[in-house]
């Protein structure tokens, strides 16, 4: 059993995790190989990028370049813990009504895991006639 | 103070104005705008305390959160380049 296994199952026996969670976790272990092992703190997303560049035909080209942690990203969604109940069935409601089928409840530090290391992948890239823009987690 | 609640304590700034050869480099000590902040934080602490306990909202944990999203800011990196216009900020 690997370590990683052992670990969900530990936290699944103190009651950090739901049983729905662990199955989450371990198949999202089982995907990455039978080998998998925990990510290292250096192979971990660590950042958001945004690159935009502009080429406006007044002002010359224009750069741009943020870098985001995505420590902030963690934070924020452990932030979303101490919203009031009642504030996130008020937010919940607000997204169905725009259309959005989103549970804020469901946004979980272990999901956001899952969901940064899935951004891995991502790259976004808008490119027009005078703009691109570039974002990309590395 | 544990570190991870630690926010960024120095930013620098590279500047290169238009026209200039090369440009200049500031060090910005943010740990005297968390020190100026200090008392006012704690003057508010009754306030949101009241906040708090009126909106429904667990207090330190609204605090460690708080707290945790400035440290984040730690290795944020703002690059602005334009014609011969450069300004670079880094949190540290």
């Amino acid at each position: 059993m690997t370590d990683n296994r052992r670990q969900i199952l530990d936290m699944l026996a103190s009651g950090k995790l739901t049983a729905e969670e662990a199955e989450r976790l371990i198949a999202a272990l089982e995907r990455n190989g039978a080998g998998a092992t925990a990510l290292s703190e250096s192979d971990r997303t660590k950042y958001l990028r945004v690159l935009v560049d502009t080429k406006d035909p007044l002002d010359g080209p224009t750069k741009v370049n943020v870098r985001v942690p995505m420590q902030l990203l963690r934070a924020g969604v452990r932030l979303t813990g101490v919203i009031p109940a009642s504030a996130r069935e008020e937010v919940n409601a607000a997204l169905r009504k725009q259309g959005i089928t989103f549970d804020i409840n469901n946004v979980t530090p272990q999901n956001l895991e899952e969901l940064i290391e899935q951004l891995r992948e991502l790259t976004v890239d808008v490119d027009n006639e005078n703009t691109k823009v570039r974002v990309f987690c590395e | 103070m544990k570190a991870e609640i630690l926010p960024p304590l120095t930013a620098t700034v590279h500047v290169k104005p238009r026209g200039w050869k090369s440009g200049f480099k500031l060090w910005l000590p943010l740990f005297l705008v968390w020190l100026l902040a200090l008392p006012l934080f704690i003057l508010a602490l009754p306030f949101l305390f009241v906040a708090a306990l009126v909106f429904g909202v667990r207090f330190w944990a609204s605090i460690r959160g708080a707290l945790a999203v400035l440290h984040a800011f730690h290795g944020t990196s703002v690059e602005v380049e334009k014609a011969d216009t450069r300004v670079f900020i880094n949190l540290h």
